[in-house]
């Protein structure tokens, strides 16, 4: 009996050690590349430290030298930031008022609008893809910031809506009852009582908004025509795709485009666990 | 308005009240509608059209769109490739998924690491990743190639992507899999903890062992987590594209539905084309959703 628990502890240990190394070697695997020279990340067989250990790459990439690979990357970078970013605050702002009449308010037609959101949140990349670009092209907003943001947040918008609706829909009503006493009315209730009890759901929804956003290629690559918007995924896919920058340089820009995401899902999976399992139940 | 007093029985306070509701939901309604539900019609009716910058005007073509790309041997085969794509990518993500649950559904002292490192995948952008997986696959100096000639599985190295259809197929899916199955993990995860405790301690008191209970009592139970699962895969398969366009680019052999629109759409700038193939392929992700609800869900009632 004793020997068969100690095999099955050692038998759950190997499973559990396979699912991390295949979580996590590929990440591994970039740093190392990315800490090691050309030579060094070409030896046959692989070395799985890096020998010789240079911050070259890094280096290369501060070399802000215009038109260099450094500058283009930074200013992806920053582009992803700023289109990520402000979609998430836009997405978060509406999804917050909308979440919150669905979840408290009683008004005509409140299932229909609710299905007809919901029900973008299964439509395919494919349905909204072309018309998209043409509307946007249409009004000019093809290569700016604007047009990006404002596509970014159509499509996260049904994703928030639910897990901010689940959120608040689990939050009782007797929290705001004692404001309504007070004579307050619905959007100081939403302001004083239901964002302050709420932060952990928003918190979970702007975070996985925003990686979403940081996460966009195939809009953008449709959206935006040059480094003016292009944001990180784009860049980095063309460089790839030129074969001229060197895959230790490569692997140093995959691992700095991945630093913001990475940290974020390091530090704070506890809401992207909470907020992926509020959407799922029912 | 009196009426609707007399009916509620008391007075209500605020006549701005009723417009509320439409206020606060004005700005989703807004975009969804101008650039959610406006654009799905427009691909909806225009794949009936002859939609082509280079050939103006705009005109009605009846079938002639979903003509062309039936007998278009590329949209064939981007159709077969996709079909790999989803099995590959639907099956994989479901088995990893399940197992990591179940591992998950454990209180352990290492749970907290295992869940952020499970995780992270899920959080990076699919490009990067295949940028990094581009390099594992690398056929002179990937690491793949490395450590199977060091184990003694090949003699020499390979070319992974590009040469065998199925293999490259294969190869970038895996790298979808391995983004896509945390998030199948944690809403089998969801189901998992749903299931009430006793009926495993019932169980146990009538001597069921443990594979007897996974059969009986989780497997069952667990359908409707699996269900929702393996749409979620099977829809970010059947859009696959930023792993092909990074690892395989406009190549044939391992281009997916969703590239083959891109180029027909933005490269062949034949717009009407482009919508009729993302039509179908909408009514293949509705379709092939409810054939796996169809089969795998069940409703459950504790």
């Amino acid at each position: 009996m004793g020997g068969r628990s100690a095999l099955r502890r050692v038998g759950r240990g190997v499973l559990i050690a396979v699912i991390l190394v295949w979580s996590a070697f590929p990440i591994y695997w970039a740093l190392n590349t990315s800490f090691t020279t050309l030579n060094g990340a070409q030896a046959v067989p692989a070395h799985f430290l890096p020998s010789p250990f240079t911050v070259h790459n890094y280096r290369t990439l501060l070399n802000q030298t215009s038109g260099g690979v450094g500058s283009q990357f930074w200013r992806s970078f920053l582009n992803a930031a700023i289109e990520a970013g402000l979609a998430t605050v836009l997405t978060v702002a509406i999804a917050l008022f909308a979440a919150y009449a669905f979840a408290r308010l009683e008004f005509r037609g409140k299932r229909i609008i609710l299905v007809a959101v919901l029900a973008t949140l299964l439509l395919p990349v494919y349905a909204t893809l072309i018309p998209l670009y043409r509307i946007m092209s249409s009004v000019h907003l093809v290569n700016t910031y604007l047009g990006i943001i404002l596509v970014y947040t159509s499509g996260f918008l049904p994703l928030a809506i639910w897990i901010m609706y689940n959120y608040f829909a689990s939050v009782p009503r007797e929290l705001e009852e004692a404001a309504f006493v007070d004579g307050a009315t619905p959007v100081m209730a939403l302001w004083r009582v239901m964002i302050p009890v709420s932060m952990p759901g928003i918190a979970a929804t702007s975070i996985i908004v925003f990686l979403i956003g940081w996460a966009q290629f195939i809009f953008p690559l449709v959206l935006s025509s040059d480094l003016a918007t292009q944001p990180v995924t784009v860049v980095v896919a063309a460089l790839y795709g030129q074969r001229i920058v060197p895959f230790t340089l490569l692997n140093a820009i995959g691992v700095l485009a991945a630093a913001l995401p990475g940290i974020i899902a390091l530090v704070l999976n506890r809401y992207i666990v909470q907020g992926v399992m509020a959407g799922s139940i029912k | 308005m009196s009426g609707e007093r007399t009916r509620t029985g008391r007075k209500r306070p605020r006549r701005r009240g009723r417009f509320l509701p439409y206020i606060l939901l004005s700005p989703l309604i807004l975009f969804i509608g101008a650039l959610a539900l406006y654009p799905t019609i427009v691909t909806t009716v225009q794949a009936f059209f002859t939609v082509d910058p280079l050939n103006p005007p705009t005109r009605f073509a009846g079938l002639a769109n979903f003509r062309a790309l039936l007998h278009n041997p590329f949209v064939r085969q981007s159709a077969a490739n996709t079909l790999l794509y989803i099995v590959v990518g639907v099956g994989l993500s479901t088995l990893f998924g399940l197992g990591i649950a179940l591992m998950l559904q454990r209180r352990s002292r290492w749970r907290g690491v295992i869940v952020a490192l499970v995780v992270l995948p899920w959080a990076l952008p699919a490009v990067i990743e295949a940028v990094i997986w581009g390099w594992i696959y690398d056929p002179t100096f990937g690491v793949l190639n490395s450590l199977l000639k060091s184990m003694g599985l090949i003699n020499s190295y390979h070319v992974w992507i590009g040469i065998g259809r199925i293999v490259s197929i294969v190869l970038i899916e895996l790298v979808q899999v391995w983004q896509i199955t945390p998030l199948a993990a944690l809403l089998i995860l969801a189901a998992l903890q749903s299931i009430p405790q006793e009926l495993y301690e019932a169980a146990r008191v009538d001597g069921a062992g443990r594979w007897e209970m996974f059969k009986r009592i989780t497997l069952p139970l667990v359908r409707p987590g699996l269900a929702v699962a393996m749409v979620e895969s099977l829809i970010l398969s059947l859009n696959v594209f930023d792993q092909v366009y990074v690892l395989n680019g406009f190549a044939p052999g391992g281009a997916s539905i969703m590239l083959q629109t891109y180029q027909i759409s933005f490269n062949n700038l034949n717009f009407g084309q482009g919508y009729a193939l993302s039509l179908l392929a909408t009514f293949a992700t509705m379709l092939l959703s409810l054939l796996i609800l169809a089969v795998v869900y069940r409703r459950v009632e504790f």
